[in-house]
């Protein structure tokens, strides 16, 4: 991806069932926005509501019932389960609540490990060095998850986010399980790295203080997404 | 970073769950490749104690009769024998029975060789240390065992005497048939200097003794001869192939070229005052087929031929002169008189006569007169019968010429040598009283010349029987007779084949290779019941595989949703699933070599009754490693990778939460479950009819049990998975108990559930089929369709009995006349006696492969009386169909000889089915052909094939007399009757013992075979108690926040444990009856066709152990339910 270049990704009466043995679950239902290269986006909701949902939606995780998602009018859902991979790997990235760094790795083959995808790249390793020194923890290169604390944790999974420099990063509840000070660190980085990037963010969060500083704030609730910026 | 970085440090970290999967790979290659060298170690155990007994043994060439000494050196100049073969050795190797003189022990079937400095050099051993006195011996370390004993002990060694005239003929020495040396003992032989000499392959303990060779020819009347020449091996490493049938046929053509008439029991005799030269048997009958080789050989040489046949006839006489104990000669009327009219004088009918001068002075008769003729006959069912008929005489001729010739009676033993009448010692009866002065004179002066002479056509009508009906031929030649005569032995010569007349040659080395493969393939026994055991482990390796990766869900989640396609990841897993199966190849080939050590130390031990031998030791065979380490890589690669699939329908979402499809709620796809119901009901079906096909004959009943065991078991494995996977909608129909909170928790995970089934099902399936098959005795012994066929005795001898008990001379020749009266010890008992053809065993109790098995004739008398049960018959008439016995007399086109064997041993030792057919003397250019017509049920008869005995007197004439007998006696005297007969009988070697037990011995050795499987059952639950505990466990630990829950709720220990133990009881009890129900289906025709009747005790109490042994598996998963600091877990993340 080329710096500045636009990006749009569109979201359009986007639905979401789940089935059960007792009838098909509605989670999300007619969800339609628009975010740019650059823009930055707050969903927060009560729990349950489908936020997570919207996010693996959005994240090409997890096929909707119905409705669109486009990304540079590039549909992720028409694609063979390969070039969906291939998207996955290249457009988005993900941050979770839960790291979910791999124990028997170092910080630096976590962050290396969306490039194992692709095959060696000698560029690969510089690059994330440069994101492991821009989250602060170059010193712990070769330090494994279990050494770590939380919020460290949390900034080695941002990194690995990044590493493809994606086009748009997604990031479930990315400061739910850190102390505030941890927290506002993660916070700052995530918000940090996007600008840099000018990729598309969009946040999953009960964390009020984040959620506004995102451009553009939402709410998700009874199925139906709904802006919330003043 | 690379892919195989991350796959080396998942191996690692995962170190604990990884030991555990290869373990498990470790354990399926241990029992796979373990399995595979039980076999190959049995079979080379075998191969080289056969080699080590044969020594330097190659060939062995046998006769029916003693041959010359000189025959070894003969048959080894002959043409290219000296380059085929390292030496030469004769030697004298017949049959005994030895005991103990001191303590009265007794041993028979004892190897009695006689041999002296030749043999020992033979076999490359220093014959200054084996040098043996006239009256001392060598004995083998078996037999000196089983008499106790030492060095300086005295035996007495009892064996055959040979005798060339049948003992079934009237000549033929029916009370004198053994001799008795008492011998010391020198040394107790190791094997190493030939101490096991044997050249028949048997894996018990040699019992030899090893005489001077003088002193058995001296004692056997065989000086400078022997019956047995071995050819020595010049490379002791070849053993067979191309090499060994051109050997062979070598020694045949120098047998072919060196045999002269005398070893052939042939002689040409000039018989120079009569100008004749007349052919001889020593047998003193010439049989049919060698008569019209001479009678060929004669014609081709143009000279005029006269068969004679000569008979000592108990009296000829006329109203009350009676002429007692004469010679009478049936030959061609022409040579000795001038009448001419035909067999019958026609003028009465009556066969005619022709009298020398003396007979007819002494008998008062002129031609025309009518004279009776009393002789005995012998017959082949053993009692000595008195005939007679009337003779017309036609002619009295004079004690001259042709008429005054002694020659024309063959040697009479007892008889020709005697210095006058009274000192005559024939083997039947006679009244010395009837002899007259003049009768002494008339011995005196003409010796052994006939005083009648009768057509030949006559005497052969009278007094020919199987053996022959000719005692020489005389041979008239035009030139010199001398020179005529050693031209016409030659010509003889060559024209008897002497391997038909007698002489064997047996390829003992090659055979004993081939034997050495086996009657019972040990790899693959082990193979099919490691079956089981190799498939529990493969599935605790899955298992352990399967919790490894549901333990790293998220991991799989977070590379799927960084990008990693289902493949990649596939190869990451797969990549960890190939290097933990090298892991535990290496681990299971380290396992294996110990594996079938243990395996090979317990047949040694406590399997000892299945193989009957010290002697199998392990041998590596890198071949059958390399299989069994492939095999069991490969499926445990293929399982474990199974396992992944299992896994991949799950959605990115799903792994990253941690949940797996299955324990998600979904919608139930109908398609889904018709499907899995559809391949339940299938592989029933499938499994019942795979059975059922084996039952009724085209499959293997092995394929059967353990093919449609297999199916059944998936089948019923599918159906619980269909059953714990469609978890109920509502949770109870009554109250909501402790017990059925256990329940549901088996169903949250179905696969691994399912799993613990499995592994529960295999060992119950091993277990319960094995115990199953386990034969009692003693039930039912008296039933005539039993096994024993309700004799009680069975008896064998050494030395033929040629008697019949059952009438009173033979009581009263075989000294039992006093115990078959009322209150004697063997009154109301019968004996049904069998000639027997002596071989190898050839039941289950000879690991060998027998080649050449023992055969039992089978009399009228005993066929009719219906005895036995049967398994199979080729039975078409109502008659066959009632008494399978008459099938001993249906004709085949093919001239094969119609034969019986009992169905255990058809099976598994000769690898037969009725209507197969089992070739004797296969190598040798007169084969004879049996073919299996019924198979016996569960029998006594396991050792030996049963023919005819009309059939066996033809194609065995060499074996006469009785060697086998069953014996109908009162359960409670056997003792009694047993001893009685080994009293009076000791001297034939008679040996009784129960029926009952030598059936119960065959059942011993199938039953510890079973014990031995039943052990791999026993390893298989120990897996499957392992794995259901580690599942259990497992289970605990994920579920651990629920547990503090209801412990803050309120549950206490002893609710939780009962959480525990209702999950556990319900696999535990799946597992079990789905194992017992496939096995019971598995064994029903094996089952049925022994005629019903399970073990129930034994399998009760088997099945006990197996619940004792599953809930055991469930303590650690309690221990830590009810122990660890669940609450703690509330508080954690």
């Amino acid at each position: 991806m080329v710096v500045g270049e636009c990006v749009v990704l569109e979201v359009k009466n986007l639905s979401k069932q789940y089935a059960t043995p007792h009838g098909a679950l509605p989670i999300l239902s007619d969800i339609s926005f628009s975010l740019d290269g650059g823009d930055s986006a707050s969903i927060v909701g009560p729990s349950g509501s489908g936020k997570s949902t919207l996010l693996y939606l959005v994240g090409g995780l997890e096929p909707p019932t119905s409705g669109t998602v486009t990304l540079d009018g590039q549909n992720p859902y028409t694609l063979p389960e390969r070039e969906l991979a291939v998207f996955r790997n290249t457009q988005i990235g993900f941050v979770f609540q839960d790291h979910l760094l791999l124990p028997q790795c170092s910080v630096l083959e976590n962050v290396l490990v969306p490039t194992l995808v692709t095959g060696p790249d000698p560029r690969a390793t510089d690059r994330a060095v440069d994101l492991i020194e821009q989250v602060g923890l170059k010193p712990r290169l070769e330090h494994r998850p279990a050494e770590l604390s939380g919020g460290e944790r949390q900034r080695v999974a941002l990194a690995r986010a990044l590493i493809r420099e994606p086009r748009v990063l997604l990031c479930d509840e990315p400061t739910g399980n850190l102390d505030r000070d941890s927290a506002d660190i993660v916070s700052s980085l995530l918000f940090e790295l996007h600008q840099r990037q000018k990729a598309i963010l969009v946040i999953v969060t009960h964390n009020t203080t984040l959620a506004q500083r995102c451009a553009a704030q939402y709410r998700l609730d009874g199925q139906h997404l709904d802006s919330t910026r003043p | 970073m690379t892919l195989l970085t991350l796959v080396r440090r998942n191996v690692l970290h995962f170190w604990q769950t990884n030991l555990a999967v290869a373990v498990g790979v470790g354990v399926a290659v241990a029992v796979l490749a373990g399995a595979l060298l039980v076999g190959s170690s049995v079979r080379a155990s075998l191969r080289s104690l056969a080699l080590e007994r044969l020594g330097s043994v190659d060939i062995v060439v046998t006769s029916a009769g003693f041959v010359r000494e000189s025959l070894a050196d003969e048959l080894l100049d002959a043409g290219e024998t000296r380059e085929g073969f390292a030496g030469a050795a004769p030697i004298v190797a017949v049959e005994g029975f030895v005991t103990h003189q001191a303590s009265g022990r007794r041993a028979s079937g004892v190897q009695v060789y006689g041999v002296d400095e030749r043999f020992w050099r033979f076999h490359g051993i220093d014959s200054d240390t084996v040098r043996l006195d006239r009256n001392r011996v060598f004995v083998s370390e078996g037999l000196a065992r089983e008499l106790e004993a030492a060095v300086d002990d005295s035996l007495l060694v009892r064996v055959e005497l040979p005798s060339a005239i049948p003992i079934s003929s009237l000549h033929g020495r029916r009370d004198d048939v053994g001799r008795t040396l008492r011998l010391g003992i020198e040394r107790v032989l190791p094997p190493g200097e030939q101490g096991e000499f044997s050249f028949r392959p048997q894996q018990g303990l040699a019992r030899s003794v090893f005489i001077p060779l003088t002193r058995i020819q001296q004692a056997l009347e065989q000086e400078g001869r022997v019956n047995t020449v071995l050819l020595g091996v010049k490379d002791q490493s070849g053993d067979g192939g191309v090499d060994a049938i051109e050997r062979l046929a070598t020694a045949e053509a120098a047998i072919r070229a060196v045999a002269t008439l005398d070893d052939l029991g042939l002689r040409v005799r000039v018989v120079s005052d009569q100008q004749t030269f007349t052919v001889e048997s020593a047998a003193g009958l010439i049989n049919d087929a060698t008569a019209a080789v001479v009678d060929s050989t004669a014609r081709a040489s143009r000279i005029d031929t006269r068969p004679v046949l000569t008979y000592l006839v108990n009296q000829l006489g006329r109203d009350d002169r009676v002429m007692p104990y004469s010679l009478v000669a049936a030959l061609d009327l022409g040579v000795v008189s001038n009448w001419e009219d035909g067999l019958t004088d026609s003028d009465s009918g009556t066969p005619p006569v022709v009298l020398n001068e003396w007979a007819a002075d002494d008998l008062g008769v002129v031609v025309g007169d009518t004279l009776a003729v009393e002789y005995y006959v012998w017959e082949d069912e053993g009692r000595l019968e008195t005939r007679g008929t009337d003779l017309r005489v036609v002619d009295v001729v004079p004690i001259e010429g042709a008429a005054d010739d002694p020659t024309l009676a063959p040697d009479y033993p007892g008889i020709t040598e005697a210095v006058d009448l009274v000192g005559w010692d024939p083997p039947f009866e006679i009244d010395l009283g009837l002899i007259r002065p003049q009768d002494e004179d008339y011995w005196d002066e003409y010796r052994t010349t006939p005083k009648a002479f009768i057509p030949l056509e006559t005497g052969r009508q009278l007094w020919g029987s199987r053996w022959g009906s000719l005692t020489s031929i005389r041979l008239e030649p035009e030139g010199d007779l001398e020179t005529t005569a050693e031209r016409f032995r030659q010509d003889l010569r060559a024209a008897v084949d002497p391997l038909a007349v007698g002489f064997v040659v047996y390829p003992a080395r090659a055979l004993a290779v081939e034997a050495s493969a086996g009657a019972t393939d040990f790899g693959l026994y082990f193979i099919y019941f490691s079956f089981f055991l190799v498939v529990s482990a493969l599935l605790l390796a899955s298992l352990f595989f399967r919790l490894g990766v549901e333990q790293r869900l998220a991991e799989i989640g977070i590379l799927r949703a960084t990008g990693f396609p289902p493949a990649k990841i596939w190869r990451v897993f797969g990549a960890e699933a190939l290097l933990l199966s090298v892991v535990g190849s290496v681990i299971g080939v380290i396992a294996a070599v110990v594996y079938a050590e243990l395996i090979m130390w317990g047949l040694r031990t406590w399997w000892l009754d299945a193989v009957g031998t010290t002697r199998l030791s392990l041998h590596v065979s890198p071949m059958a490693l390399a299989s069994g380490t492939a095999g069991g890589m490969l499926a445990a690669f293929v399982s474990i990778t199974l396992t992944l699939r299992s896994l991949s329908p799950a959605s990115p979402r799903s792994l990253l939460t941690g949940v797996t499809a299955e324990s998600t709620p979904t919608e139930v796809a109908s398609s889904g479950w018709s499907r899995a119901v559809v391949t339940s009901v299938a592989l029933c079906v499938l499994g019942v009819g795979l059975v059922l096909i084996a039952a009724v004959g085209p499959l293997s009943p092995t394929v059967g049990f353990f093919g449609g065991g297999l199916l059944l078991l998936c089948s019923l494995l599918t159906a619980a998975w269909v059953w714990l996977h469609g978890r109920p909608r509502y949770h109870t129909s009554g109250s909501w108990t402790v017990t059925q909170l256990g329940f549901r928790n088996a169903t949250s995970r179905p696969g691994r559930s399912v799993l613990c089934i499995a592994l529960i099902a295999s060992a119950a399936f091993i277990i319960v089929a094995v115990d199953a098959f386990h034969r009692e005795g003693g039930a039912g012994e008296l039933d005539p369709l039993s096994g024993t066929g309700g004799y009680t005795l069975v008896a064998d001898t050494l030395l033929p009995i040629a008697h019949d008990p059952s009438t009173a001379t033979g009581r009263d020749s075989l000294n039992l006349f006093d115990f078959y009266e009322p209150g004697g010890p063997l009154e109301d008992v019968t004996l049904t006696r069998f000639r027997l053809r002596p071989g190898e065993d050839a039941s289950c109790l000879n690991l060998y492969q027998a080649k050449d098995p023992r055969v039992l004739a089978v009399t009228d008398a005993f066929a009719s009386l219906g005895r036995f049960s049967f398994t199979g018959t080729l039975a078409e008439t109502p008659d066959e169909v009632d008494n399978p016995w008459q099938l001993l007399h249906r004709e085949f086109d093919d001239g094969a000889v119609p034969a019986i064997a009992d169905a255990t041993s058809l099976t598994y030792a000769l690898h037969l089915a009725v209507g197969d057919d089992f070739v004797l003397n296969r190598d040798t250019d007169n084969p004879i052909r049996l073919r299996i017509v019924a198979a016996l049920s569960d029998s006594i008869f396991q050792r030996e094939l049963l023919i005819a005995e009309d059939h066996f007197t033809r194609v065995f004439p060499q074996y006469d007399g009785y060697r086998f007998f069953l014996i109908d006696a009162h359960p409670e005297r056997t003792g009694d009757v047993a001893a009685a007969l080994e009293d009076r009988l000791a001297d034939y070697g008679f040996d009784v013992v129960s029926a009952g037990e030598r059936l119960a011995a065959f059942h011993q050795v199938e039953n510890t075979y079973l014990a031995t499987f039943q052990t791999l059952g026993g390893l298989g639950l120990v897996l499957g108690t392992f794995g259901l505990g580690a599942v259990l466990l497992r289970n605990i630990l994920e579920r651990r926040r629920e547990l503090a829950l209801l412990r803050a709720v309120g549950f206490n220990a002893g609710h939780l444990s009962l959480i525990v133990l209702a999950e556990n009881a319900l696999l535990l009890f799946a597992g079990l009856f789905a194992g017992t129900a496939c096995a019971l289906v598995a064994i029903a025709p094996a089952w049925i066709s022994r005629g019903g009747g399970l073990p129930i005790l034994s399998l009760t109490a088997l099945l006990v152990v197996v619940v004792v042994a599953g809930f055991s598996a469930s303590l650690g998963a309690t221990l830590v339910a009810v122990r660890s600091p669940l609450l703690r877990a509330l508080r954690t993340e």
